[in-house]
């Protein structure tokens, strides 16, 4: 349910300022007392399992070494972010991160989008909740799984080719070539995660109201007006309240889709940053690099959602939270 | 609605079935293939040779996995892991969301909590402090460690909260005027109309728990405490990974048993088939929001 | 801002931080609990190393099977768990038990470097006495068999830290090729008998391959190799590339001292040079897979399978878990295996890495000799058992059933060098008649031997694992034994196993410039000579250092 364009104040006059309480005097008024008793289960959980282990975070400037423990650890500052920037590769394992994380992004969050305006316009009930569920399913298969379908239908005698050479469009190395494999990862990814995305998109479009829609056919608008005037416009809230929400996402490239599909021949085009930690984990036990490196999406992330926030509430006079 | 009868619109229609249904398809096509990679014989499955139809059927995958004691407590484990997750999740989400919706000048605290939950859903410390907490507390190798690590759903919170101050201020304050506290409101106003929302948070949490795999490693001292997930993912093991490890011969052969295409394939199925059920139960809650009509203005 | 709402958020913060802060503060590393006895026996706590395929009986389990029954019988010890886990799984668990203060009595530690820090910060027991004084003849023979340099690895500052593990050599890199599929095509390999064939050979007959088209799979592809291309021993080394290097006597990845003494990683030496340039140009020729460097483990499996190739490299041991599913396909395959004669007339190999993994009693432990003592137990008693089947009932049953080896206390093996040889006479003298069944001490080889027999009476009619025993054994074993007995190895001994402080911050990149180079060169995609900049290139990131470390912790010594 979202605050639909036309409820709005008329006459600069609040029509329910007469109902309203004259404001409490008190430290805390009566509902203010719920209001904090309301959040304060869920903020001592919080407390416990998020805030306090953030303590860990200083093994982000020191050589942790297990055995040693947190205590007696060497602090050896910002090391870590030197090295980190220091690495031969480094500028293109910051560039595929995030060419490959904002075109899931986008192309996802556009794919799920259209998809769900399409499916609501479906009536039959029994198709439409089948395909709601049959979409959904493919988010729920591990990468180690799909990897190997999506291998057998890209593969050069694969699937895809054969149908590429049945147009008489030559070979395409989609595992092998620089230019194809991320696209490659794009586009799976968006296959993959569409109809789960499409979730939250087709609650939202529920909650608007179709009396709206019968108003604006009577008044003669075809299906694309309505779309554009009414559905997209109800939709936008939480379509921008999902962009930013993903926006901490912008480093983080999909691991395990990376993982199960790469091969030195793409390492250019596709070793992003977490690919890299696993590896150096795996040489030697990095605890310290790989929370340094955590720290770092998080400082990024954290900058970015306030960033967007603000802009936010500078271009739609209001703050998305 | 008023239906438009036109050719045009027709079309249209027509086009609109067609999108939806190819897309479907692309999504059942793979999932069909690891059906029918589970029903078939190994052989067949190691030469790639399974297509939409299974090769030499079998129910050998299938009787393995059913007689799998180990397989049926980590699936008990996942189901009572999901419903207390769920409990708590919904509780807790609806409770933080309701306070975080009111304006700044009705809760004068919302700023400070708004800022501590997004800091909390970006920060956190990491692997080794986190199984420090979780140890301390006692809350090894019992299902706690699996659920009370996760209570609190920011992402969830944030987007019902939304929903929430979508709701027509008229409906609350009718409430108020008989006399409603606000845990009163939230009951009888705001639940009621935000049904998809909390549909939608529902299932993220179901899945969110169902899915993770993670957290069985780490809090999970014995196989046997291991959730479902947890569960398949240790015996998925890769020949590749077992060669660049180092593996003996007969570590290899004895592996080679069960890492095979086809138990693999049956096991994913098994545990997908209680979400195939969830979302339709689900479903029912996504209607349209007959509710918002009937406020006068 | 009003003064009181500022006063409340600043409460409310200072709350937040000083319960955070205190709650902080609580978690101290505390020291393992409970210690010993309940009724009368004494408590090992473990941490244990699983396998997914266990094979145990109904009713067994990691914590109470055979093997720890018969520690309970025999030593009066009850082995508890504290962590089951695989591979990655396990060392996580190992991590977190050291971050949390709290290490199982005994465990197994998987590196050098790891066992290191345990020395280094005091956390384990030293076994120099208990060893000493404990451990059996035969086992300090075993350890006897590899000069004692499984000891010196588990030694610091001539304290003995652990219980090492043994790894046998299972040289060479094996070329697996179809019989039958020669047959057909009329080819004859390896004229003189010696197991031998030349590069040529090689080349030939996979051309032959490709051309034929032998497996009617209308797309032959030529033979597969992992993208990896090498890796650190030979028990690894399926579809590398490994017995091409040893032709020109080079050993890519391993840390070798070259004439002039200096420390030379094998994958930046000329001789590694001429190895890819073989595989450059067969490339190029078409008798290497063209989707080389793409293709996944389980694809170029699959591959051998459905019989587009016909020609694996891999160790001895490869048919039992390899290429077992070819016979499933097809009932007429066989394999022929062959070593790659070096430049030399040799068989040019190295010595891996003898040392496994270790075993590490924790530092307080109050019977560190229980250590010993089930070493003794599991390494040298039920090994030598005079007749296993009587005196170990149950021990025997888990032969036969081929219950996994993790689920014994140790996941270690500690045998002989020569092992392998040793194995492969038991069977040989059994499967000629020389020895009756009787005399053969486990079940795992009676069953070997029974089924090599099997297989030879009616080749058609065995089943598959009867079909791959007698390859791994009569093919792969047997040329080992062979080549050992006529000297047909020409040994090279890596100078270093194990990682340094640049190498845990620069290998992954270096083997990454490495995977990501060698496929370039081998695909066409660089020139042969561009082997000299990567080399220049590793040696600048990092290889240079690495390689100075090495020499200075080898002065050390």
């Amino acid at each position: 349910m979202f605050q639909q364009p036309h409820l709005k104040i008329e006459n600069g006059k609040d029509p329910l300022a007469s109902t309203k309480r004259k404001k409490s005097k008190k430290i805390v008024t009566k509902e203010e007392m719920f209001y904090h008793s309301m959040l304060l289960p869920g903020m001592i959980f919080l407390i416990i399992f998020t805030f306090v282990p953030m303590f860990g975070v200083i093994m982000a400037f020191q050589d942790y070494v297990p055995a040693k423990g947190i205590r007696a650890s060497e602090f050896v500052g910002f090391e870590h972010f030197k090295y980190m920037f220091s690495l031969p590769d480094i500028g293109k394992l910051f560039r595929n991160t995030i060419v490959i994380a904002i075109g899931k992004i986008v192309l996802g969050s556009l794919l799920a989008i259209v998809f769900a305006i399409l499916l609501n316009e479906v009536r039959l009930k029994l198709l439409k909740k089948s395909i709601q569920t049959i979409v959904y399913l493919p988010h729920f298969l591990s990468w180690v799984v799909l990897a190997s379908v999506v291998v057998n239908m890209f593969s050069l005698d694969g699937t895809i080719n054969q149908i590429l050479a049945f147009f008489g469009i030559d070979k395409l190395n989609f595992l092998g070539s620089n230019k194809l494999f991320q696209p490659l990862l794009i586009g799976t990814d968006v296959w993959k995660e569409f109809g789960y995305n499409s979730i939250v998109y087709l609650a939202a479009l529920t909650a608007i109201d179709p009396g709206l829609h019968e108003a604006a056919s009577i008044d003669g608008a075809n299906w694309w007006k309505r779309i554009w005037n009414i559905t997209l416009p109800g939709m936008l809230p939480i379509i921008l309240l999902l962009a930013v929400l993903s926006l901490p996402n912008v480093l983080n490239a999909g691991f395990d889709q990376v993982y199960n599909l790469y091969s030195p021949m793409v390492y250019e085009s596709g070793d992003i940053l977490d690919t890299y930690v696993y590896r150096v984990g795996l040489m030697g036990r990095e605890y310290s690099f790989g929370t340094a490196v955590g720290l770092f999406k998080s400082v990024i992330g954290i900058i970015l959602i306030i960033s967007a926030n603000n802009a936010a509430k500078k271009y739609t006079d209001r703050k998305l939270f | 609605m008023i239906e438009n009868k036109s050719f045009s619109a027709r079309f249209g229609r027509l086009t609109i079935y067609a999108i939806v249904i190819f897309l479907a398809l692309t999504c059942l096509l793979p999932l069909w293939n690891i059906v029918a990679i589970s029903f078939s014989g190994g052989d067949a499955v190691a030469s790639n040779k399974v297509g939409l139809t299974p090769i030499n059927t079998t129910f050998e995958a299938y009787k393995m996995i059913m007689e799998d004691s180990q397989f049926w407590r980590s699936f008990g484990i996942s189901i009572q892991r999901v419903i207390l997750s769920l409990v708590i999740n919904m509780v807790l989400i609806v409770t933080m969301a309701y306070p975080l919706s009111k304006t700044k000048r009705e809760f004068r605290g919302r700023g400070i909590y708004m800022n501590l939950l997004i800091f909390a859903m970006l920060f956190n410390g990491g692997m080794i402090p986190t199984y420090l907490v979780v140890k301390n507390l006692d809350m090894l190798n019992t299902i706690w460690a699996l659920v009370l690590p996760g209570a609190v759903q920011v992402f969830s919170i944030i987007l019902v909260m939304n929903f929430f101050i979508g709701v027509p201020k008229s409906l609350e304050e009718a409430a108020i005027m008989d006399g409603a506290n606000p845990l009163q409101v939230l009951i009888k106003v705001y639940i009621p109309i935000s049904m998809p929302a909390l549909a939608t948070v529902a299932l993220f949490s179901i899945v969110g728990n169902w899915n993770d795999f993670f957290s069985g490693l780490i809090y999970m001292t014995k196989v046997t405490n291991y959730p479902l997930m947890t569960y398949i993912q240790s015996l998925t093991i890769s020949i590749e990974e077992m060669l660049k490890a180092g593996a003996t011969s007969s570590d290899l052969a004895n592996a080679g048993e069960v890492s095979n295409k086809n138990l693999n394939a049956a096991k994913i199925v098994v545990s997908c088939v209680p979400l195939l059920l969830i979302y339709p139960m689900l479903q029912k809650y996504f209607i349209t929001g007959i509710v918002v009509g009937s406020v006068k203005e | 801002m009003k003064y009181k709402t500022f006063c409340k958020r600043a409460a409310l913060g200072l709350m937040a931080t000083s319960l955070t802060l205190s709650l902080a503060a609580c978690m101290d590393n505390s020291s393992s609990g409970d210690s010993v006895t309940e009724d009368g026996k004494t408590i090992i706590t473990m941490g244990r190393v699983t396998a997914a395929n266990s094979k145990l009986p109904e009713g067994d389990t990691y914590e109470n099977n055979a093997y720890t029954r018969l520690v309970e019988e025999k030593l009066d010890a009850k082995i508890v768990d504290q962590f089951e886990a695989e591979g990655d799984d396990y060392n996580r668990q190992v991590a977190l038990a050291i971050a949390s203060g709290e290490l199982p009595d005994m465990m197994r530690v998987d590196s050098r470097e790891e066992l290191k820090e345990l020395v280094e910060n005091d956390l384990i027991a030293d076994l120099t006495e208990v060893y000493d004084k404990n451990a059996s003849d035969f086992i300090k023979e075993v350890y006897g068999t590899y000069d004692n340099r499984t000891l010196e690895d588990a030694t610091f500052d001539e304290k003995l830290m652990a219980i090492p593990g043994t790894i046998g050599d299972s040289a060479p890199n094996i070329v697996w090729i179809r019989k039958d599929w020669m047959d057909t095509l009329g080819i004859k390999l390896d004229a003189d008998g010696d197991r031998q064939i030349t590069l040529d050979e090689l080349e030939s007959t996979a051309k032959a391959f490709v051309d034929n088209d032998p497996g009617s799979t209308g797309n032959p592809v030529g033979i597969p190799f992992a993208s990896w291309l090498n890796a650190g021993d030979y028990g690894g080394s399926g579809m590398n590339m490994t017995s091409i290097a040893g032709v020109f006597n080079a050993h890519p990845r391993m840390w070798l001292e070259d004439s002039k003494g200096n420390i030379v990683n094998g994958s930046t030496t000329e001789e590694t040079k001429q190895a890819l340039g073989v595989m450059a140009d067969w490339f190029k020729k078409g008798i290497i897979d063209p989707q080389f460097g793409t293709r996944t483990w389980d694809d170029i499996m699959a591959l051998v399978t459905n019989g587009q190739t016909g020609i694996v490299t891999g160790p001895w041991h490869i048919p039992d878990w390899g290429l077992s599913t070819v016979r499933g396909m097809d009932k007429n395959a066989e394999f022929a295996a062959y070593a790659i004669e070096g430049e030399n007339g040799k068989v040019n190999v190295f010595h891996n890495n003898p040392t496994g993994q270790f075993i590490v009693v924790r530092k307080d432990y109050e019977h560190p000799e229980l250590a010993i003592k089930i070493l003794n137990l599991f390494y040298d008693e039920i090994l030598n058992a005079d007749d296993l089947q009587k005196d170990y009932p149950e021990i025997y049953k888990y032969g036969e059933l081929a219950v996994d080896g993790s689920t014994r206390p140790f996941n270690i093996e500690v045998y002989k060098s020569t092992n392998i040889i040793d194995e492969y006479k038991y069977i040989q003298e059994a499967v000629e008649g020389k020895i009756s069944m009787e005399d053969i001490p486990t079940a795992g080889l009676k069953i070997d031997a029974k089924s090599v027999m099997a297989y030879q009476n009616d080749p058609e009619g065995a089943g598959t694992s009867e079909w791959a025993k007698y390859h791994s054994r009569m093919l792969g074993m047997s040329m080992i034994d062979k080549f050992s007995n006529e000297e047909q190895f020409n040994w090279t001994t890596p100078v270093f196993f194990g990682n340094t402080p640049t190498m845990e911050k620069k290998g992954a990149n270096l083997l990454k410039l490495e995977e990501e180079d060698f496929i370039k060169i081998v695909t066409g995609n660089k020139p042969l000579d561009y082997f000299d900049t990567f080399v220049a290139n590793w040696k600048k990131q990092g290889g240079d250092e690495i390689a100075a470390e090495i020499k200075e912790e080898l002065a050390n010594k």
